[in-house]
């Protein structure tokens, strides 16, 4: 899984590429709780390149919220796959997570 | 004549061998006219399956066998999940059924696990929990025919 991470005004933005699964996860969750805590807690995680996900991937989403909404902050979701997509809606955590097609429009949310 | 055609595959107990199950399973369903999103259906219940065999019939220690059975027949997809670890509680299939509702306004929702089963039930058609001669299996099916992704019980 690579990782690819930038700030704008204060909103950190982190692109994944690749599966993220169960053995991509403990890498995953430490690098995106550590984004965390060192910025403000605003992520777009920007999901277009990761193709399948499991639940174990979802367990690191739900984390990294838990830990935004920690510091008062949040994290958005970018650019779903349909895969991906399909994952979020069928456990419901669309109703927990806002999702945009556009990032202009998930940093707007965050700001 | 159309007939079963039957393939089994074993790793090792290691999460980073669970992805070579995933290419050999998208592989079988490429001689099947299923749409790419059944296909990711399918092959997210296996690793679910896979997943629950490795961390926690085994603990996540490495150094044991998962085996999976693919078995693709007219109309039917089917694939078994065979280990020797600890056996599941047979209630934890039974109440999975439902996918709890988060809500975004109470963190005690926010539960970063346990949605495993409740994903396996709702991308196949069927699923049981089985233990013979002291191995844990995992048996699931799903009709080649589904009207469409997510739309199992």
């Amino acid at each position: 899984m690579v990782l690819t991470h930038r700030n704008t005004d204060g909103i950190d933005i982190v692109a994944l590429a690749g599966r993220l699964v169960m053995a991509d996860v403990p890498q995953v969750r430490q690098r995106l709780l550590a984004v965390v805590e060192q910025g403000q807690g605003k992520l777009v995680l920007d999901l277009a390149d990761v193709g399948f996900m499991d639940s174990s991937g979802l367990s690191v989403l739900v984390s990294v919220f838990k830990a935004a909404r920690l510091k008062n902050g949040d994290v958005v979701l970018l650019r779903l796959n349909p895969t991906v997509r399909s994952l979020i809606e069928l456990t419901r955590l669309h109703q927990v997570f806002s999702i945009f097609d556009d990032e202009t429009a998930a940093l707007a949310r965050l700001r | 004549m159309a007939m079963t055609r039957t393939i089994s595959l074993a790793i090792d107990s290691r999460p980073e061998c669970i992805e070579l199950l995933s290419l050999a399973l998208r592989g079988l369903c490429g001689l099947t006219a299923l749409p790419p999103l059944a296909i990711a259906e399918i092959d997210l219940a296996m690793v679910e399956a896979v997943n629950n065999a490795v961390e926690h019939a085994y603990r996540g220690e490495p150094g044991h066998s998962v085996v999976v059975e693919l078995r693709l027949s007219p109309g039917c997809l089917g694939l078994s999940v065979r280990d020797r670890g600890e056996p599941m509680d047979p209630w934890r299939l039974a109440g999975s059924a439902e996918i709890a509702e988060p809500d975004r306004a109470d963190p005690a929702t926010w539960r970063p696990r346990g949605r495993g089963l409740a994903i396996i039930k709702s991308c196949m058609d069927s699923v049981e929990y089985q233990i013979q001669d002291g191995a844990n299996i995992l048996v699931m099916s799903r009709k080649l025919d589904r009207a469409g992704p997510g739309s199992g019980s």
